[in-house]
């Protein structure tokens, strides 16, 4: 145990000392922030200015006046895009064009509500009550899904190939004909894997952690729904399940070449396997409650991307959470052994590409 | 005592190893000679574990090497390997902790090792800074850095300069005074020659001449003999077998054959005879045959 956790230090010295990894991760923090801050960029405010000439109109609550002297001022305001509408003397409404709909009802209610009261009623307003699941945040929970998404391929995708391009430096250079003469295959494989997943996982945190903290700056934690904490660590869990399974892969095709050239083309099954497991994760943040992402949810490796987005984006029973973890978990350690038993076998054999069926007998 | 005991290895129909045998005594510093692809590296990947043997042994102490043997051995390997963009300094201790030296114990056997090689200013440098020659002392270093019990180097000296041959053979020698068995491949025969207790000359898999230096350059020394003769009058060889030449006012005769005590007396009657004798070959000379 002690060669593997030697290896992971080195790993984590070595890579959390590069310009690449420190920029890598302001970046991706940067990204994330920005994204928190994107609903309040994108959808403007969503209140109507509307000018007022002669008696001002009782308030509400998406509607902001701004008084003008006549109505001579107030047709030149709408004309010029000063304001959305202008009401004149609490009776007509000058809209450039066609009136938006949506203003046109809130102003019809406002001025029958001026002369209700004018009338000396008042009105007791509708209550309102949900008999179905709890919809307020659908919207929000499918945003957040979707960047649970994007977050986890990128992040997975990312520390997977530094595993695979370390394999291969360490092949490459013939290091790892010293390595392994003072430490096992497996204590050398699983010294990189779990250094540079830790630093994925702080790269994870990092951007988690900036997400927050700017959807709090912007005032968009309010909106978040309940349960945002077990949405988290559910990421974390299967972020962690997701790198074991694709970094092994990535270390056992790694190990079948000796240059980086050639890293890529040895490595598209694995790419592949991710793309498709992204699809798939992005097809469920759009249908969280589809068959097919309540399906895939369970099947490793797809499990790792659809089944975090689907905890985010609907409300999956403790249950199914747990048995896909336990498949996944189950997944994870049949490949790493499989990529133990490749890699201790290709990683010695310089030179040519080595041929996965060489080596997997 | 490490002993490797008739290995064999064959790579498809090719055969690298046929039946290679040596034994290196602690203390013994072994030279390992041979052509390119006669089985050298081979043969040290073998004892290394980096390869395995399709039958022999390796044995160390008249047991078979285990891996925690071999987590005690010293390894160069013949393609230099190290961590480019990793420090010298850090990259020697790092072995040694892989090797399992505790961190203090690794941190001084770094220091002792850098100014021994004559690294100390390069110690705070990446590896890929380096020129090729320092980059094989550091090379070196990684394999010393853990005090190893044997050592196994393949192709040490190539590429280095006097001075570091120099500083490279007496670290060399220092371990074998400390009672390691030391390997070494090499195709400078005269460093083989200076430094080794005993060598092993490897052919097509096969070793074809092997054992102490002395021993085995009287064993092929059916040398030539060679006779130096002044004031002679010329002809005086014409019955002799060989070739006369004339350097100055000396006659030199080389006999490859021919009764050494007749051509004595004729030399003696001829002249004055200043030198007769046979000539020891050079390691080089005994390669030679042995290969050819």
């Amino acid at each position: 145990m002690n060669g593997l956790w030697l290896v992971a230090q080195r790993e984590i010295r070595t890579r959390i000392r590069t310009k690449s990894y420190l920029i890598s991760l302001a970046v991706s923090a940067v990204l994330v922030a920005a994204l928190a801050f994107l609903p309040k960029v994108l959808g403007g405010d969503d209140s109507y200015d509307v000018g007022v000439v002669g008696q001002a109109p009782p308030p509400a609550a998406q509607l902001a006046y701004s008084r003008l002297p006549d109505e001579a001022a107030a047709r030149k305001a709408v004309v010029d895009g000063d304001v959305d509408a202008a009401l004149v003397n609490g009776d007509k409404v000058l809209a450039n064009g066609e009136l938006d709909q949506r203003l046109g009802l809130i102003l019809e209610s406002v001025h029958r509500d001026a002369q209700i009261r004018a009338a000396g009623l008042t009105i007791t307003p509708l209550t309102v009550e949900s008999v179905g699941a709890d919809a307020r945040y659908e919207g929000v929970r499918t945003g957040i899904a979707t960047l649970i998404v994007m977050v986890l391929f990128f992040l997975l995708i990312y520390s997977a190939m530094f595993v695979a391009m370390g394999v291969v430096e360490e092949k490459g250079s013939r290091i790892v004909e010293i390595l392994l003469t003072s430490v096992r295959p497996w204590q050398l494989l699983g010294g990189k894997i779990v250094g540079l997943g830790a630093l994925g996982l702080v790269n994870l945190v990092v951007v988690i952690a900036a997400g927050l903290a700017a959807s709090s700056a912007t005032g968009f934690t309010a909106d978040l729904p309940p349960g945002m904490g077990g949405i988290v660590v559910s990421a974390v869990i299967w972020f962690v399940l997701g790198y074991a399974f694709f970094s092994a892969l990535a270390a056992a095709f790694g190990s079948l070449v000796s240059r980086q050239e050639e890293l890529n083309t040895v490595l598209t099954p694995m790419t592949m396997l991710m793309m498709f497991t992204y699809l798939t994760a992005y097809f469920a943040a759009v249908e969280p409650a589809g068959t097919v992402a309540r399906v895939l949810s369970f099947v490793p490796p797809f499990s790792s991307m659809v089944m975090p987005v689907r905890t985010a984006a609907v409300d999956v029973p403790l249950v199914e959470i747990l048995v896909s973890g336990a498949l996944m978990a189950v997944a994870v350690v049949a490949v790493l052994l499989g990529a133990a038993r490749v890699y201790r076998r290709a990683v010695l054999r310089t030179g040519a590409r080595v041929r996965l069926g060489e080596v997997v007998r | 005592m490490l002993e490797i005991d008739g290995l064999r290895k064959r790579y498809g129909d090719k055969t690298a190893l046929d039946g290679v045998g040596l034994t290196v005594r602690p203390g013994e510093m072994f030279g390992f000679v041979g052509a390119n692809g006669a089985g050298k590296t081979t043969t040290m990947r073998i004892v290394m574990g980096v390869l395995d043997a399709d039958s022999g042994e390796v044995r160390l102490g008249g047991r078979p090497v285990t891996y925690d043997d071999r987590r005690t051995f010293g390894y160069m390997p013949e393609e230099r390997g190290l961590y480019q963009k990793m420090k010298v300094a850090e990259q020697i201790e790092y072995f040694g902790r892989l090797h399992g030296l505790a961190p203090a114990a690794a941190r001084s056997a770094t220091a002792a090792l850098i100014e021994r090689l004559g690294l100390v200013e390069r110690s705070g440098d990446a590896v890929e800074a380096l020129s090729l020659g320092n980059q094989q002392r550091v090379q070196l270093a990684v394999a010393l850095v853990h005090e190893p019990a044997v050592l196994i180097l393949d192709e040490p000296f190539s590429g280095l300069d006097p001075l570091a041959v120099d500083a490279l053979a007496e670290v060399l020698k220092d371990r074998a005074a400390a009672g390691v068995p030391v390997i070494f491949s090499s195709h400078q025969l005269d460093l083989v020659e200076r430094l080794c207790d005993s060598v092993g000359i490897i052919s097509a898999g096969r070793m074809v001449a092997y054992g102490p230096v002395g021993e085995l350059r009287e064993r092929e020394g059916r040398g030539t003999l060679r006779v130096v003769v002044r004031d002679a009058a010329p002809g005086w060889a014409d019955g002799l077998p060989g070739e006369l030449t004339r350097e100055g006012d000396r006659d030199v005769l080389l006999c490859e054959e021919g009764d050494d005590q007749d051509i004595l007396r004729t030399a003696i009657g001829a002249g004055k005879v200043e030198h007769f004798g046979r000539r020891q070959p050079t390691l080089a000379e005994i390669f030679r045959e042995a290969v050819a």
